[in-house]
């Protein structure tokens, strides 16, 4: 509770400097946002952008936390070392080299945004799905198996409870580097926020920039909290007693 | 009933073997505590696991109540038998209601039943269930931990209970009331349980049986009274301890030796010369003081000696009285403590029980061995 | 393929932009180092301000890279530095903050307490301290720390080409600029193997860094 707050302290400190910093250009900012012209078109990028990483978080999530559980179970356990590390290996490499390779085998636009974004972010998923079950006591498991609960059941009431806190840290890395990186895929055709930002960039036209700066960052920023929400919700008092 | 007909578990395969289990049989008899005991290593825990099948056999069989374990359905099985482990088997995401309604809801009880028996449970074990039921594991001691444990084991009422060390964890103090709440419940219960421990003591203190295993093998399967007096063999005789003795003592109460109709009983109005005559025809060395049936302690010869008035002025007071359920090794304790050869006992009311003299303790040691030695082999029905 | 021809055409060019790249990723951390060790032993000292500072450093790398260089660029303008290396520089100064000082705070906090108590008691000052135990120990940590932040920055200086700041990420602009393909791959494909080869140097170097008594712990507690 009292880090949500600090955390929301926090935003609010950052959003106040931001909008401090856009008052000095708000000769410029405000007049472009009010333009009925210009409205539409952000608010129009700002969608694009929230839809590029909702399907890629989506797809990202439901395929990173099931490879992770997979390479927990006793039959394909072998596999986890090699492919934790051609796990590892995908995070090193720079998001834009992603985006540029989606591109270079799928053309322009949205489709090899999602893509690049998506299998990006299963990256930090998997891991820590893998990491978290891999840590949860074996006594547990071994507890739930003698009385008797089937499988499944371990997996859903002991494996992933014990688990969530990892999981939902590897779900929030991978969100923010999400939001960051749709805001690159701009430059292989795909909109977005980037388009203000970078065309903001080229134009040397301040307001455009910041039109686009702004919403992206506060963007990760309230993901971040979000993720923060979510941990409360999926999180079990019980386990953050220990906290 | 439990019957390990030539169980046999060998871990590795090929050059790296390890036998746990070597040709183990015995059978558990209904509604009796047996405790596996023996040190690491010795195949006791394995045995214990082997009967809920996390382990699988290698050869031979075990059956329940005349069913193959290898013929009911692996996860029917294990929710048919209590499972106790160490506190760490508490799920830390559920809260303690939870933990315990794990089995019965696999089982598919109605939520009421449910909600009724972990009310039931956590009051069996002590653990106020207002107070208990919404709270997580991390918040309660390690001996609360352990409560719940055990109540979570006996939540979906199974008639056999596996506890694979469950007290293991607790400190010495709260281990033993732990270890007596759990007699008084199982007096209630009658659970078949199979109770895995590495300390002689617990053994003693919880099983009715006690089968002693060692490097794979079952050494000695038989009452701890038995074990202790007739050790099969030099290992048992070790592990048991070289004061088996006063362990023997330690199972045997007062009321297994009192005296009720000691004859050097003197009133304490008598008059002292009076007493001193009358010790000194039956050639007692002391006599026990009562005064309206109480006793109020002795007197010997010497003090009688040069006294004139009523015995009661003249008595040296006991420094306590015993009760007919402490155990006789206490009485030997307190007889060193007190350098003391006789004690009296005394009722609910305080009213004179009897007497328990040293002699009296010595010859039930001696006689626990020979009637033992009579009975024959360690006769245990299979 | 192709993409290798391309490589080998313009060898010269090649090396070049790799150099810039691994200059601007070089300069921002041989700064970024001393300023996030140092902030790190602080907050160890200094128990109250950890959390805002790592926050701080937290909410810092929570903002996308791009949108960091927008929110730079009218502010650096002012002094005519809006565009090139040295908001490049500044903006991988700031994001490899929160791993650096992460890293150092949590190494000397590992460091067990019993062992500090050990030294106290045998008479060594708290510099003594720091300098013959406690950094040491946490070298191979801060280490880890320094490993994350250099991938980190070499896949942000691949963006930064885009405020006018050069390396290996101008392959990637004006490929797609040109519609060059082998340019294209040869831009990712670079940047990429530039970031796995110093991933793993540095490894190496954090085992090398490790000393042998901990090797040794650790091997023992598997």
């Amino acid at each position: 509770m009292i880090r949500l707050l600090i955390k929301l302290y926090r935003i609010s400190i950052a959003v106040i400097i931001l909008i401090a910093g856009v008052t000095f250009e708000r000769t410029g900012l405000i007049e472009l946002l009010s333009d009925p012209y210009e409205y539409p078109v952000i608010m129009e990028l700002f969608m694009q952008h929230l839809y590029m990483v909702t399907l890629s978080m989506t797809f990202a999530t439901v395929i990173g936390i099931t490879a992770g559980v997979l390479l927990t179970r006793k039959r394909f356990r072998r596999y986890a070392g090699i492919c934790m590390y051609i796990i590892g290996l995908g995070q090193t490499i720079p998001s834009l080299a992603v985006l540029a390779l989606a591109m270079s085998f799928l053309g322009i636009g949205t489709k090899p945004a999602v893509f690049a974004l998506t299998i990006y972010s299963i990256l930090p998923i998997a891991r820590n799905t893998l990491a978290g079950i891999t840590a949860v006591p074996p006594e547990l498991i071994e507890a739930g198996k003698g009385m008797g609960m089937p499988p499944i059941k371990i997996l859903m009431e002991v494996e992933i409870p014990n688990a969530m806190k990892v999981i939902l840290t590897g779900f929030r890395v991978a969100l923010i580097i999400n939001i960051g990186t749709a805001a690159l895929a701009y430059v292989i055709g795909a909109g977005g926020l980037g388009d203000l930002i970078f065309t903001g960039i080229s134009l040397m036209q301040t307001d455009k920039l910041l039109a686009g700066a702004i919403p992206v960052t506060l963007l990760a920023l309230f993901a971040d909290f979000l993720s923060e929400l979510l941990g409360i919700v999926l999180i079990s008092r019980g386990l953050r007693l220990s906290d | 009933m439990i019957t390990y007909d030539s169980v046999t578990k060998i871990f590795g395969t090929g050059k790296d073997t390890v036998t746990a289990l070597d040709n183990v049989s015995f059978t558990m008899p209904k509604g009796e505590v047996v405790v596996f005991l023996g040190p690491s290593g010795c195949g006791k825990t394995t045995t214990l696991r082997l009967t809920n099948r996390l382990e699988t056999l290698t050869r031979g069989n075990i059956t329940i109540e005349d069913q193959n374990i290898m013929d009911i359905d692996i996860v029917q099985l294990r929710q048919r038998l209590g499972y106790v482990i160490q506190a760490i088997g508490l799920f830390p995401n559920k809260t303690i209601a939870e933990n315990i309604a794990v089995v019965p809801k696999l089982l598919g009880w109605d939520k009421e039943r449910i909600s009724e028996r972990i009310d039931d449970l956590l009051q069996m074990n002590n653990l106020e269930p207002e107070l208990y039921r919404e709270r997580y594991p991390a918040e309660l001691s390690g001996g609360q931990q352990q409560r719940v444990g055990v109540a979570r084991g006996l939540a979906a009422d199974p008639d056999i209970l596996l506890m694979d060390e469950p007290f293991g964890a607790i400190d010495p103090i709260n281990r033993e009331e732990i270890q007596n709440e759990f007699l008084k419940l199982q007096a209630n219960l009658k659970k078949t349980v199979a109770f895995v421990s590495h300390d002689i003591h617990e053994a003693i203190k919880m099983g009715d049986r006690i089968a002693i295993f060692n490097k794979g093998r079952l050494i000695q399967y038989d009452t701890p009274e038995v074990i202790l007096t007739q050790p099969k063999n030099k290992f048992v005789a070790d592990f048991v301890g070289s004061d088996r003795a006063l362990k023997v003592l330690g199972l045997m109460r007062v009321s297994d030796v009192i005296n009720r109709k000691p004859k050097n009983i003197i009133q304490g109005t008598d008059r002292s010369q009076e007493a001193l005559n009358f010790l000194d025809a039956r050639e007692f060395r002391y006599g026990i003081v009562i005064e309206r049936n109480r006793p109020i302690g002795f007197v010997t010869q010497k003090s009688l000696k040069y006294e004139e008035g009523p015995v009661r002025d003249v008595v040296e007071h006991y420094p306590l009285f015993l009760r007919e359920k402490t155990s006789l090794r206490d009485v030997l304790s307190f007889m060193l403590m007190h350098d003391a050869g006789t004690f009296c006992v005394v009722d609910e009311d305080k009213n004179f029980a009897g007497t328990v003299t040293y002699n009296d303790i010595q010859k039930a040691v001696k006689e626990s061995y020979a009637d033992e030695a009579e009975s024959g082999e360690n006769g245990v029905p299979v | 393929m192709s993409t290798l021809q391309f490589i080998v055409d313009n060898f010269n060019e090649v090396m070049y932009l790799s150099w810039e790249h691994i200059w601007i990723v070089g300069v921002a951390l041989l700064i970024a180092t001393p300023i996030g060790v140092i902030l790190g032993i602080i907050i160890t000292k200094h128990e109250q301000f950890a959390s805002r500072v790592l926050n701080g450093a937290n909410i810092l790398m929570t903002v996308p890279s791009i949108a960091l260089f927008g929110l730079m660029l009218p502010v650096l303008a002012i002094v005519n530095m809006g565009l090139g290396k040295v908001p490049a520089v500044i903006a991988l100064i700031l994001y490899s903050q929160l791993p650096i000082i992460r890293n150092t705070y949590t190494a000397i906090k590992n460091v067990p307490p019993s062992l500090v108590d050990a030294g106290r008691g045998m008479g060594m000052d708290k510099w003594k301290l720091l300098r013959e135990l406690e950094i040491p120990l946490a070298i191979p940590v801060i280490i880890a720390g320094l490993r994350t932040a250099a991938v980190m920055n070499i896949g942000i200086a691949a963006i930064a080409t885009y405020i006018g700041a050069g390396g290996l990420g101008v392959y990637i602009q004006q490929g797609i600029a040109r519609v060059y393909p082998e340019m294209i791959l040869s831009g990712a494909i670079l940047v990429s193997l530039l970031a796995i080869v110093v991933d793993g140097g540095m490894a190496i170097l954090e085992r090398f860094a490790t000393p042998e008594g901990i090797k040794v712990q650790r091997k023992l507690a598997r």
